[in-house]
């Protein structure tokens, strides 16, 4: 069936009961945050066959061909947003410039924490090379990193951070597993050259791994 | 991105009005600075090069002795710069931590390849991510807030009555009943050095020698206020020295 849009529709407008789509329509359009699907189906007391046969019509509905609003998956949940090509006009209309995007060294420490982690700061400075604490603490401040226990194996228990909600919320990722693996990223052949180097500079300097000397001083 | 400021573009000018315009700071560049110094602004977040060019593309080079101050304003500049740099590898500088015999011998071949792999990798995926970041930037959820629920405000007066008592009652006052009786006040002991001070410069170890180790602090107290207040410099002249008391200007 078609409705006066031209979409595909299996929800009908009933004055006495609201289809699902409806409800989770209503639901969504609510919540400034992402909203689970146990949740949606407490609350509108479907059932899940129904509930995720209306979610699947608002994503056609909601999609970034058709409509100014679009609907995400999300951080576990689902989520209106402003379509992508609208961003310009929104943020003229709130008056807001779009946030700053983060430092290099910041996109690094979550790289870290994402697919290394949960990681300890010390590890994220062993795995960088450098320190990285006042990144971390950036991060934490602007909630995309948290402390999420302790490492009981290291002296002194310290914090194990993971990435955070708002992490996968700005990501657009529905969970940590909706990131390509390391081994998709990088390309083989791009490992192979450093190694290759590496192994060039140690035949070069074969006594890298030893201290250096003084030549006169032995 | 980074802009250069229209009114930037004037040689021979003090340091004072560079301007700048980087991502994470927009304004004077002696701004920057003593946000860095308040640590208000991570130095990290700063492109030191980035700044520099700006630098050198509102200060262009003139010939010498042609624009009167302007090896001034770069000296300055460089120091600054320097200072920049410095504090910027300082923070970046990872913290020593002895780690058996890898600190002895350094890291093997083998461990750096491992090293160096990993970090590639995590550098591959942050501009992986930076990209996917920058792409989601731009997507706004609702700014809908739900208002609270008129239940959740209604209060009874019990509660009301409590939580007013709570916020207006004062707080006890703590015990004093362990400190002994005060038998000096620093304003009698500020008041005694102004006195010895009307016959010139004194030593402070000559104001206490019969003073007992309370009245001596409190004497050292007072000085300090006094030499806060500018009625008296404090001068010693090498560390736990003799320390000299001289009547202020």
């Amino acid at each position: 069936m078609t409705d006066g849009n031209g979409y595909e529709s299996t929800s009908q407008p009933d004055a006495a009961t609201p289809s699902a789509v409806f409800c989770i329509e209503a639901v969504l359009f609510l919540s400034p945050r992402p909203v689970a699907l146990s949740t949606i189906l407490q609350v509108t007391a479907l059932s899940e066959e129904e509930a995720r046969a209306a979610i699947s019509e608002l994503k056609e509905r909601y999609s970034p061909r058709y409509c100014g609003i679009v609907l995400r998956e999300v951080a576990g949940g689902l989520q209106f947003v402003t379509n992508s090509l609208c961003s310009a006009l929104v943020e003229r209309f709130r008056e807001e410039a779009r946030p700053a995007p983060l430092s290099g060294a910041a996109h690094e420490v979550l790289s870290c924490v994402l697919y290394l982690g949960p990681l300890t700061r010390a590890a994220i400075n062993a795995a960088r090379g450098v320190n990285s604490d006042a990144v971390v603490r950036n991060l934490l401040d602007r909630n995309l990193l948290t402390e999420a226990g302790r490492d009981q194996t290291s002296p002194g228990a310290p914090a194990l951070l993971d990435v955070t909600e708002d992490f996968l919320l700005a990501a657009g990722a529905r969970d940590r597993e909706d990131f390509p693996t390391l081994e998709e990223i990088v390309e083989p052949a791009e490992i192979s050259r450093v190694r290759e180097r590496i192994k060039g500079q140690e035949s070069e300097h074969p006594r890298m791994d030893e201290p250096i000397r003084d030549p006169e001083g032995g | 991105m980074s802009t250069i400021q229209p009114g930037g573009r004037a040689t021979g000018r003090a340091l004072s009005a560079f301007t700048i315009d980087l991502d994470v700071y927009s304004g004077p560049y002696e701004g920057l600075l003593a946000l860095i110094l308040k640590d208000e602004l991570e130095i990290f977040e700063v492109p030191l090069r980035e700044l520099v060019t700006l630098y050198r593309n509102t200060n262009p080079p003139t010939p010498p002795g042609e624009t009167p101050g302007v090896l001034e304003r770069d000296t300055d500049f460089v120091d600054s710069a320097t200072s920049l740099v410095l504090l910027k590898g300082r923070a970046l500088a990872p913290a020593h931590e002895p780690d058996g015999e890898e600190d002895d011998e350094g890291p093997s071949a083998q461990d750096l390849e491992e090293r160096l792999v990993t970090y590639l990798k995590i550098k591959r995926g942050a501009d992986a991510l930076a990209e996917r970041l920058a792409h989601n930037a731009c997507l706004y959820p609702s700014a809908h807030a739900l208002p609270p629920r008129p239940g959740s405000l209604r209060l009874s007066k019990d509660r009301l009555a409590k939580s007013l008592r709570r916020a207006i009652a004062r707080t006890a006052e703590p015990g004093v009943s362990h400190l002994g009786q005060i038998t000096v006040t620093v304003q009698e002991l500020a008041a005694l050095i102004r006195a010895s001070l009307l016959h010139g410069p004194l030593s402070f170890e000559d104001l206490i020698r019969d003073m007992d180790r309370l009245r001596s602090a409190v004497a050292f107290s007072a000085a300090l206020s006094l030499a806060a207040e500018g009625r008296l410099t404090l001068s010693q002249t090498e560390p736990f020295g003799p320390l000299t008391l001289t009547p202020g200007k």
